[in-house]
Protein backbone atom coordinates (compact mmCIF):
# COMPACT_ATOMS: atom_id res chain seq x y z
CA UNK A 1 0.00 0.00 0.00
CA UNK A 2 1.12 3.82 -0.84
CA UNK A 3 2.24 5.75 2.08
CA UNK A 4 2.34 9.41 1.42
CA UNK A 5 3.37 12.61 3.76
CA UNK A 6 1.51 15.59 3.14
CA UNK A 7 4.22 18.85 3.25
CA UNK A 8 2.48 22.06 3.28
CA UNK A 9 4.41 25.32 4.51
CA UNK A 10 3.71 29.40 4.66
CA UNK A 11 0.08 29.54 4.93
CA UNK A 12 0.71 32.71 6.71
CA UNK A 13 -3.08 32.77 7.93
CA UNK A 14 -4.68 31.72 4.64
CA UNK A 15 -7.18 29.76 5.63
CA UNK A 16 -8.58 29.26 2.30
CA UNK A 17 -5.71 27.86 0.86
CA UNK A 18 -5.29 25.30 3.83
CA UNK A 19 -9.05 24.45 2.98
CA UNK A 20 -7.80 23.90 -0.88
CA UNK A 21 -5.21 21.51 0.67
CA UNK A 22 -7.20 19.80 2.95
CA UNK A 23 -10.00 19.02 0.14
CA UNK A 24 -6.95 17.75 -2.63
CA UNK A 25 -5.69 15.40 0.54
CA UNK A 26 -9.07 14.00 1.12
CA UNK A 27 -9.23 13.03 -2.95
CA UNK A 28 -5.43 11.71 -2.83
CA UNK A 29 -5.08 7.99 -1.99
CA UNK A 30 -2.62 6.92 0.75
CA UNK A 31 -1.78 10.49 2.66
CA UNK A 32 -1.69 9.05 6.14
CA UNK A 33 0.22 12.87 7.62
CA UNK A 34 0.23 15.93 7.13
CA UNK A 35 3.24 18.45 8.45
CA UNK A 36 2.55 21.88 8.26
CA UNK A 37 6.18 22.89 8.55
CA UNK A 38 6.31 26.76 9.72
CA UNK A 39 4.81 30.03 8.43
CA UNK A 40 1.11 29.59 9.83
CA UNK A 41 1.09 33.05 10.68
CA UNK A 42 2.04 36.44 8.62
CA UNK A 43 1.35 40.03 8.76
CA UNK A 44 -0.93 40.60 5.56
CA UNK A 45 -3.97 38.90 7.09
CA UNK A 46 -5.40 38.14 10.20
CA UNK A 47 -4.13 34.55 11.34
CA UNK A 48 -6.58 33.57 14.27
CA UNK A 49 -9.16 31.62 11.70
CA UNK A 50 -6.21 29.31 10.59
CA UNK A 51 -5.10 28.81 13.96
CA UNK A 52 -8.29 28.02 15.00
CA UNK A 53 -8.43 25.43 12.34
CA UNK A 54 -4.84 23.64 12.73
CA UNK A 55 -5.73 23.41 16.73
CA UNK A 56 -8.91 22.02 16.10
CA UNK A 57 -9.23 20.25 13.04
CA UNK A 58 -12.84 19.54 11.06
CA UNK A 59 -14.45 16.10 10.70
CA UNK A 60 -12.81 14.90 8.03
CA UNK A 61 -9.52 16.95 8.24
CA UNK A 62 -6.25 15.51 8.22
CA UNK A 63 -4.82 16.67 11.50
CA UNK A 64 -1.98 18.53 11.13
CA UNK A 65 1.24 18.53 12.74
CA UNK A 66 2.90 21.86 12.94
CA UNK A 67 6.27 22.99 13.63
CA UNK A 68 7.16 26.72 14.25
CA UNK A 69 8.83 28.80 11.14
CA UNK A 70 10.10 32.20 10.36
CA UNK A 71 7.37 34.46 10.93
CA UNK A 72 6.36 32.45 14.11
CA UNK A 73 10.06 32.92 15.61
CA UNK A 74 9.59 36.63 14.59
CA UNK A 75 6.34 36.75 15.99
CA UNK A 76 6.87 34.99 19.49
CA UNK A 77 10.74 36.67 20.00
CA UNK A 78 8.77 40.45 19.93
CA UNK A 79 5.97 38.99 22.23
CA UNK A 80 8.80 37.98 24.93
CA UNK A 81 9.06 34.00 24.11
CA UNK A 82 12.17 33.82 23.20
CA UNK A 83 14.13 35.54 26.15
CA UNK A 84 16.11 38.52 24.59
CA UNK A 85 15.82 38.60 21.97
CA UNK A 86 13.46 40.59 19.34
CA UNK A 87 11.98 40.16 16.17
CA UNK A 88 15.77 41.58 15.00
CA UNK A 89 15.72 40.30 11.62
CA UNK A 90 12.24 41.37 10.50
CA UNK A 91 12.61 44.64 11.92
CA UNK A 92 16.31 44.91 10.11
CA UNK A 93 14.41 43.37 6.51
CA UNK A 94 10.93 45.16 6.64
CA UNK A 95 11.32 47.81 9.42
CA UNK A 96 8.86 48.53 12.31
CA UNK A 97 5.28 49.13 10.12
CA UNK A 98 6.07 44.90 9.28
CA UNK A 99 6.20 44.25 12.95
CA UNK A 100 3.27 46.17 14.07
CA UNK A 101 1.98 44.44 11.69
CA UNK A 102 2.57 40.74 12.45
CA UNK A 103 1.44 41.17 15.76
CA UNK A 104 -1.75 42.53 15.15
CA UNK A 105 -2.53 39.51 12.89
CA UNK A 106 -2.54 37.13 16.06
CA UNK A 107 -4.83 36.78 18.96
CA UNK A 108 -2.82 36.51 21.94
CA UNK A 109 -4.33 33.50 23.24
CA UNK A 110 -2.55 31.76 20.27
CA UNK A 111 0.86 32.29 21.76
CA UNK A 112 1.03 29.39 24.46
CA UNK A 113 0.64 27.23 21.09
CA UNK A 114 2.55 28.72 19.15
CA UNK A 115 5.59 28.58 21.33
CA UNK A 116 5.12 24.97 22.13
CA UNK A 117 5.84 23.72 18.27
CA UNK A 118 8.82 22.42 17.73
CA UNK A 119 11.64 23.26 15.71
CA UNK A 120 11.41 20.06 13.76
CA UNK A 121 10.83 16.76 13.49
CA UNK A 122 12.65 13.45 12.77
CA UNK A 123 10.25 10.92 10.74
CA UNK A 124 12.24 7.73 9.90
CA UNK A 125 15.25 8.72 7.91
CA UNK A 126 13.86 12.49 7.47
CA UNK A 127 14.50 15.98 9.12
CA UNK A 128 11.21 18.44 8.45
CA UNK A 129 12.28 21.34 9.53
CA UNK A 130 11.41 24.97 8.16
CA UNK A 131 14.83 26.70 7.70
CA UNK A 132 17.83 23.92 8.28
CA UNK A 133 19.33 22.38 11.23
CA UNK A 134 21.45 25.19 11.31
CA UNK A 135 18.78 28.05 11.29
CA UNK A 136 14.94 28.63 11.29
CA UNK A 137 15.57 30.96 8.94
CA UNK A 138 18.32 29.04 6.88
CA UNK A 139 17.31 29.71 3.23
CA UNK A 140 17.84 26.41 1.28
CA UNK A 141 17.28 26.34 -2.40
CA UNK A 142 18.86 24.18 -5.28
CA UNK A 143 21.29 26.65 -5.93
CA UNK A 144 22.77 26.41 -2.35
CA UNK A 145 26.29 25.32 -2.40
CA UNK A 146 25.83 21.09 -2.01
CA UNK A 147 28.60 21.80 0.88
CA UNK A 148 26.21 23.61 2.99
CA UNK A 149 23.02 21.06 1.60
CA UNK A 150 25.74 18.20 3.11
CA UNK A 151 26.69 19.93 6.11
CA UNK A 152 22.57 21.17 6.96
CA UNK A 153 22.06 16.55 6.50
CA UNK A 154 25.24 15.77 8.52
CA UNK A 155 24.52 17.55 11.37
CA UNK A 156 21.21 15.56 12.29
CA UNK A 157 22.66 12.51 10.74
CA UNK A 158 19.67 12.21 8.29
CA UNK A 159 19.01 11.10 4.92
CA UNK A 160 16.61 13.58 3.63
CA UNK A 161 15.74 17.17 4.74
CA UNK A 162 12.67 18.73 3.94
CA UNK A 163 12.79 22.57 4.21
CA UNK A 164 10.46 25.11 3.59
CA UNK A 165 12.50 28.79 4.02
CA UNK A 166 12.82 29.31 0.60
CA UNK A 167 9.13 28.92 -0.66
CA UNK A 168 10.69 26.73 -2.92
CA UNK A 169 9.44 23.57 -4.46
CA UNK A 170 12.84 21.28 -5.62
CA UNK A 171 14.41 17.84 -4.97
CA UNK A 172 18.28 18.00 -5.00
CA UNK A 173 20.11 14.83 -5.01
CA UNK A 174 23.75 14.18 -3.67
CA UNK A 175 24.45 11.38 -5.72
CA UNK A 176 28.22 11.09 -5.57
CA UNK A 177 31.85 12.03 -4.40
CA UNK A 178 34.42 12.13 -1.77
CA UNK A 179 36.94 13.56 -0.22
CA UNK A 180 40.38 12.86 1.16
CA UNK A 181 41.95 14.21 4.40
CA UNK A 182 45.31 14.08 5.99
CA UNK A 183 45.56 14.83 9.44
CA UNK A 184 49.35 15.33 11.06
CA UNK A 185 49.58 15.27 14.89
CA UNK A 186 52.06 14.48 17.20
CA UNK A 187 51.41 10.79 16.69
CA UNK A 188 52.29 10.90 12.99
CA UNK A 189 50.41 11.54 9.28
CA UNK A 190 47.36 9.15 8.64
CA UNK A 191 45.03 9.75 5.98
CA UNK A 192 41.15 9.24 5.50
CA UNK A 193 39.27 9.17 2.53
CA UNK A 194 35.43 9.71 3.04
CA UNK A 195 32.26 9.40 0.31
CA UNK A 196 29.17 11.43 -0.44
CA UNK A 197 26.58 9.37 1.07
CA UNK A 198 23.59 9.09 -0.73
CA UNK A 199 20.97 12.18 0.44
CA UNK A 200 18.57 14.91 -0.41
CA UNK A 201 17.38 17.91 0.22
CA UNK A 202 13.60 18.53 -0.78
CA UNK A 203 12.04 22.34 -0.86
CA UNK A 204 8.45 21.71 -0.35
CA UNK A 205 7.29 24.99 -1.47
CA UNK A 206 4.84 27.48 0.01
CA UNK A 207 0.96 28.56 0.30
CA UNK A 208 -0.81 26.94 -2.34
CA UNK A 209 2.34 24.49 -3.58
CA UNK A 210 2.99 21.31 -1.46
CA UNK A 211 4.72 18.56 -1.40
CA UNK A 212 3.44 14.74 -1.36
CA UNK A 213 6.24 12.21 -0.62
CA UNK A 214 5.90 8.63 -1.15
CA UNK A 215 7.74 6.95 1.37
CA UNK A 216 7.97 3.87 0.17
CA UNK A 217 9.57 4.79 -2.95
CA UNK A 218 11.16 8.02 -2.20
CA UNK A 219 9.52 9.92 -4.67
CA UNK A 220 8.41 14.01 -4.53
CA UNK A 221 5.63 15.32 -5.91
CA UNK A 222 5.18 18.88 -6.33
CA UNK A 223 1.92 20.01 -6.28
CA UNK A 224 -0.97 23.26 -6.43
CA UNK A 225 -3.91 22.85 -4.28
CA UNK A 226 -7.18 23.51 -6.53
CA UNK A 227 -5.12 22.98 -9.96
CA UNK A 228 -7.82 20.32 -11.58
CA UNK A 229 -4.33 17.85 -12.43
CA UNK A 230 -1.19 17.56 -11.09
CA UNK A 231 1.83 17.80 -12.75
CA UNK A 232 2.22 14.24 -13.53
CA UNK A 233 -1.33 13.90 -14.89
CA UNK A 234 -1.81 10.79 -13.02
CA UNK A 235 -1.59 8.90 -9.82
CA UNK A 236 -3.44 10.62 -7.22
CA UNK A 237 -7.36 10.15 -7.58
CA UNK B 1 57.42 34.87 7.53
CA UNK B 2 57.38 32.51 10.83
CA UNK B 3 54.54 33.44 13.09
CA UNK B 4 53.02 31.55 16.17
CA UNK B 5 49.71 30.32 17.14
CA UNK B 6 48.51 29.83 21.06
CA UNK B 7 45.27 28.51 22.22
CA UNK B 8 43.95 27.54 25.84
CA UNK B 9 46.36 28.88 28.17
CA UNK B 10 43.44 27.95 30.81
CA UNK B 11 45.14 30.44 33.80
CA UNK B 12 48.28 28.31 34.03
CA UNK B 13 50.96 30.75 34.31
CA UNK B 14 54.31 28.74 34.34
CA UNK B 15 52.88 26.78 30.76
CA UNK B 16 52.52 30.37 29.28
CA UNK B 17 55.58 31.69 30.32
CA UNK B 18 57.35 28.90 29.19
CA UNK B 19 55.56 28.73 25.72
CA UNK B 20 56.62 32.31 24.99
CA UNK B 21 60.66 31.91 25.83
CA UNK B 22 60.22 29.21 23.44
CA UNK B 23 58.40 31.53 20.53
CA UNK B 24 60.88 34.22 21.82
CA UNK B 25 63.90 31.73 21.49
CA UNK B 26 62.86 31.07 17.41
CA UNK B 27 62.94 35.13 17.02
CA UNK B 28 59.21 34.92 15.96
CA UNK B 29 57.48 38.00 16.95
CA UNK B 30 53.84 37.58 15.80
CA UNK B 31 51.74 35.68 17.81
CA UNK B 32 48.03 35.13 17.90
CA UNK B 33 45.89 33.83 20.81
CA UNK B 34 43.00 31.86 20.35
CA UNK B 35 41.33 32.84 23.67
CA UNK B 36 40.55 30.74 27.32
CA UNK B 37 43.16 33.06 28.98
CA UNK B 38 41.04 31.52 31.81
CA UNK B 39 39.59 28.50 33.52
CA UNK B 40 40.71 25.71 35.58
CA UNK B 41 43.91 27.27 36.21
CA UNK B 42 45.50 29.13 39.26
CA UNK B 43 46.74 32.33 37.92
CA UNK B 44 44.07 34.31 35.60
CA UNK B 45 45.34 37.75 36.51
CA UNK B 46 48.78 37.02 36.02
CA UNK B 47 47.95 35.44 33.01
CA UNK B 48 45.57 37.86 31.12
CA UNK B 49 47.76 40.28 32.21
CA UNK B 50 50.75 38.62 30.54
CA UNK B 51 49.15 38.89 27.59
CA UNK B 52 48.14 42.38 27.45
CA UNK B 53 51.46 43.44 28.61
CA UNK B 54 53.02 41.30 25.42
CA UNK B 55 49.81 42.94 23.50
CA UNK B 56 49.16 39.70 21.93
CA UNK B 57 46.30 40.06 19.10
CA UNK B 58 43.31 37.42 20.71
CA UNK B 59 40.57 36.16 20.13
CA UNK B 60 37.58 35.40 23.23
CA UNK B 61 37.33 31.62 23.98
CA UNK B 62 34.68 30.21 25.31
CA UNK B 63 35.98 30.33 29.03
CA UNK B 64 36.61 34.03 28.31
CA UNK B 65 32.72 34.32 27.43
CA UNK B 66 31.17 32.88 29.91
CA UNK B 67 33.53 34.41 32.07
CA UNK B 68 31.68 37.82 30.77
CA UNK B 69 28.20 36.70 29.64
CA UNK B 70 27.83 34.54 33.00
CA UNK B 71 27.01 30.50 32.66
CA UNK B 72 24.33 30.98 30.00
CA UNK B 73 26.09 27.62 27.59
CA UNK B 74 23.72 24.94 27.43
CA UNK B 75 24.90 21.28 28.82
CA UNK B 76 26.55 20.84 25.73
CA UNK B 77 29.55 22.54 26.60
CA UNK B 78 31.10 19.67 29.95
CA UNK B 79 30.75 16.22 28.92
CA UNK B 80 29.14 15.02 31.75
CA UNK B 81 27.26 16.20 34.99
CA UNK B 82 30.33 15.68 37.14
CA UNK B 83 32.47 17.51 34.60
CA UNK B 84 29.72 20.08 34.40
CA UNK B 85 29.73 20.61 38.47
CA UNK B 86 33.69 20.85 38.38
CA UNK B 87 33.18 23.68 35.64
CA UNK B 88 31.25 25.68 37.26
CA UNK B 89 32.95 25.40 40.67
CA UNK B 90 36.02 26.74 38.52
CA UNK B 91 33.79 29.25 36.49
CA UNK B 92 32.83 30.47 39.87
CA UNK B 93 36.26 30.96 41.54
CA UNK B 94 37.62 32.73 38.27
CA UNK B 95 35.01 35.22 38.78
CA UNK B 96 35.79 35.79 42.40
CA UNK B 97 39.17 36.08 41.76
CA UNK B 98 39.70 38.44 37.96
CA UNK B 99 40.01 41.70 38.87
CA UNK B 100 37.31 44.25 37.07
CA UNK B 101 40.08 45.65 34.63
CA UNK B 102 40.88 41.70 33.23
CA UNK B 103 37.46 41.04 32.61
CA UNK B 104 36.90 44.45 31.02
CA UNK B 105 39.88 43.01 28.78
CA UNK B 106 37.78 39.49 28.56
CA UNK B 107 35.13 41.30 27.09
CA UNK B 108 36.51 43.40 24.67
CA UNK B 109 38.14 40.29 22.77
CA UNK B 110 36.67 39.45 19.45
CA UNK B 111 35.06 35.94 18.06
CA UNK B 112 37.77 36.35 15.59
CA UNK B 113 40.51 37.76 14.02
CA UNK B 114 41.17 37.47 10.00
CA UNK B 115 44.33 38.36 8.62
CA UNK B 116 44.25 37.78 4.36
CA UNK B 117 43.18 34.40 3.89
CA UNK B 118 44.09 32.80 7.58
CA UNK B 119 41.29 32.89 9.64
CA UNK B 120 41.83 32.47 13.67
CA UNK B 121 38.83 31.37 16.25
CA UNK B 122 38.85 29.62 19.39
CA UNK B 123 36.09 26.43 18.86
CA UNK B 124 34.92 27.33 15.16
CA UNK B 125 33.67 29.97 13.21
CA UNK B 126 29.93 29.05 14.10
CA UNK B 127 30.34 29.36 17.93
CA UNK B 128 33.03 29.68 20.68
CA UNK B 129 31.79 25.80 22.50
CA UNK B 130 31.82 23.76 19.09
CA UNK B 131 35.06 21.46 18.81
CA UNK B 132 36.35 21.04 15.07
CA UNK B 133 38.25 17.29 16.18
CA UNK B 134 40.82 15.83 14.01
CA UNK B 135 38.42 13.03 12.96
CA UNK B 136 35.25 14.70 12.30
CA UNK B 137 33.00 14.84 8.67
CA UNK B 138 35.46 15.83 6.68
CA UNK B 139 32.15 17.58 4.38
CA UNK B 140 31.30 19.40 7.43
CA UNK B 141 34.94 20.26 8.61
CA UNK B 142 35.76 21.67 5.17
CA UNK B 143 32.19 23.64 5.23
CA UNK B 144 33.37 25.37 8.54
CA UNK B 145 36.25 26.44 6.68
CA UNK B 146 34.84 27.47 3.37
CA UNK B 147 31.66 29.57 4.80
CA UNK B 148 33.97 31.57 6.88
CA UNK B 149 35.98 32.51 3.40
CA UNK B 150 38.94 31.27 4.75
CA UNK B 151 42.19 29.04 3.60
CA UNK B 152 43.21 28.12 6.48
CA UNK B 153 41.38 27.72 9.52
CA UNK B 154 43.44 28.25 12.99
CA UNK B 155 41.41 26.71 16.33
CA UNK B 156 41.56 25.53 19.93
CA UNK B 157 38.98 24.55 22.38
CA UNK B 158 39.81 20.35 21.53
CA UNK B 159 42.96 20.99 23.39
CA UNK B 160 44.49 18.06 21.06
CA UNK B 161 47.03 19.57 18.77
CA UNK B 162 46.70 18.69 14.98
CA UNK B 163 47.07 19.72 11.15
CA UNK B 164 44.44 18.26 8.92
CA UNK B 165 44.51 19.01 4.87
CA UNK B 166 41.12 18.67 3.33
CA UNK B 167 41.59 17.52 -0.60
CA UNK B 168 40.91 16.43 -3.60
CA UNK B 169 37.02 16.81 -3.05
CA UNK B 170 33.63 17.24 -4.92
CA UNK B 171 29.95 16.41 -4.84
CA UNK B 172 27.55 15.22 -7.84
CA UNK B 173 24.25 16.45 -7.62
CA UNK B 174 21.21 16.11 -9.55
CA UNK B 175 18.39 18.03 -9.45
CA UNK B 176 14.64 15.87 -9.36
CA UNK B 177 11.45 17.15 -10.53
CA UNK B 178 13.15 20.06 -12.26
CA UNK B 179 10.70 22.78 -13.33
CA UNK B 180 12.19 23.15 -16.57
CA UNK B 181 13.36 20.48 -18.84
CA UNK B 182 14.89 16.97 -17.62
CA UNK B 183 16.84 16.13 -14.48
CA UNK B 184 20.14 17.75 -14.55
CA UNK B 185 23.41 16.58 -12.86
CA UNK B 186 26.91 18.14 -12.10
CA UNK B 187 29.82 18.12 -10.18
CA UNK B 188 30.94 20.70 -7.68
CA UNK B 189 34.70 20.22 -7.16
CA UNK B 190 36.15 21.58 -3.94
CA UNK B 191 38.44 23.45 -2.94
CA UNK B 192 41.68 22.37 -0.75
CA UNK B 193 41.72 24.09 3.00
CA UNK B 194 43.56 23.25 5.90
CA UNK B 195 42.63 23.36 9.83
CA UNK B 196 45.38 23.88 11.90
CA UNK B 197 44.58 23.49 15.95
CA UNK B 198 47.04 24.46 18.09
CA UNK B 199 46.42 22.31 21.18
CA UNK B 200 46.82 23.78 24.24
CA UNK B 201 49.26 25.72 26.83
CA UNK B 202 48.00 25.58 30.01
CA UNK B 203 45.94 22.28 29.70
CA UNK B 204 47.34 19.92 27.09
CA UNK B 205 44.82 16.31 26.47
CA UNK B 206 47.00 14.99 24.05
CA UNK B 207 47.90 12.67 26.00
CA UNK B 208 51.67 14.46 27.37
CA UNK B 209 52.05 17.12 29.54
CA UNK B 210 53.80 19.29 27.58
CA UNK B 211 52.44 22.61 26.58
CA UNK B 212 51.87 22.95 22.73
CA UNK B 213 51.62 25.41 20.64
CA UNK B 214 52.08 25.74 16.76
CA UNK B 215 54.02 27.79 14.03
CA UNK B 216 52.62 28.46 10.38
CA UNK B 217 54.92 30.01 7.64
CA UNK B 218 52.79 32.09 6.11
CA UNK B 219 54.90 31.82 2.47
CA UNK B 220 54.96 27.75 2.34
CA UNK B 221 51.78 27.17 4.35
CA UNK B 222 54.27 24.68 6.67
CA UNK B 223 53.09 23.85 9.92
CA UNK B 224 54.75 22.88 12.97
CA UNK B 225 53.12 21.21 16.18
CA UNK B 226 55.50 22.34 18.67
CA UNK B 227 55.86 20.79 22.49
CA UNK B 228 57.32 22.70 25.38
CA UNK B 229 57.81 20.94 28.82
CA UNK B 230 57.41 22.81 31.95
CA UNK B 231 56.88 23.05 35.44
CA UNK B 232 53.31 21.01 35.99
CA UNK B 233 54.34 20.43 39.50
CA UNK B 234 54.92 24.28 40.09
CA UNK B 235 50.99 24.50 38.75
CA UNK B 236 49.46 21.36 40.13
CA UNK B 237 50.37 22.74 43.74
CA UNK B 238 48.81 26.26 43.55
CA UNK B 239 46.29 24.48 41.87
CA UNK B 240 45.08 22.64 44.79
CA UNK B 241 46.95 25.75 47.05
CA UNK B 242 43.67 27.83 45.50
CA UNK B 243 40.63 25.31 46.49
CA UNK B 244 39.94 24.48 42.71
CA UNK B 245 39.02 20.63 42.60
CA UNK B 246 41.73 18.21 42.74
CA UNK B 247 41.05 16.37 39.56
CA UNK B 248 42.45 19.42 37.17
CA UNK B 249 45.43 19.15 39.21
CA UNK B 250 45.34 15.19 38.30
CA UNK B 251 44.47 16.11 34.72
CA UNK B 252 47.13 18.08 34.45
CA UNK B 253 49.77 15.84 35.09
CA UNK B 254 48.38 13.41 33.11
CA UNK B 255 47.42 15.17 29.82
CA UNK B 256 44.11 14.21 29.44
CA UNK B 257 40.91 14.93 30.44
CA UNK B 258 39.90 13.08 32.95
CA UNK B 259 37.73 9.49 31.78
CA UNK B 260 34.86 11.77 30.13
CA UNK B 261 34.30 12.77 26.04
CA UNK B 262 31.76 14.53 24.83
CA UNK B 263 28.87 12.09 23.74
CA UNK B 264 28.12 14.84 20.80
CA UNK B 265 31.28 16.88 20.14
CA UNK B 266 30.40 18.26 17.07
CA UNK B 267 26.78 19.54 18.51
CA UNK B 268 27.26 23.40 18.36
CA UNK B 269 25.45 24.99 22.07
CA UNK B 270 22.61 26.73 21.22
CA UNK B 271 22.12 30.16 23.41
Amino acid sequence: MIERWALVSGLRGDLETYDLIQRDLKKTRGVTALFVLGDLVGPERNCDALLDRLRNPHRGDLKPDCIYGWWEEQLLAERGFRGERKADALRLSQGEDAVSALLNTVNPSHLKWLASLQFGFIELDCALIHGSSSDVGDNLTSKTSPLILLDRLTRLNVNRLFTARSTKQFHLELTGGGINSQVKDLNGKREQQQEVPKRSVIGIGAGLNYTLYDIGSDKTHFLTAGSKTNPKGKGFA
Amino acid sequence: MNHAIISCLHANLPAVEAVLNDIDKQGIDTITCLGDLVGYGPQPNEVVELIRKRGIATCQGCWDEDIIDGLNACECSYPSQLAERRGHLAHQWTDDQLTDENKSFLASLPTSLRRDRLLFVHGSPNSQHEYLLPDMDAFAALERVETAGADILFCGHTHQPYVRELRDGSIRVRLQNAEHGNDQGEELTLPMRKIVNAGSVGEPRHGSTNATYVIHNDATDEVEIKEVDYDVDRTCQAIVEAGLPEVFAWRLSHGFEFAEQAEDASHVCER
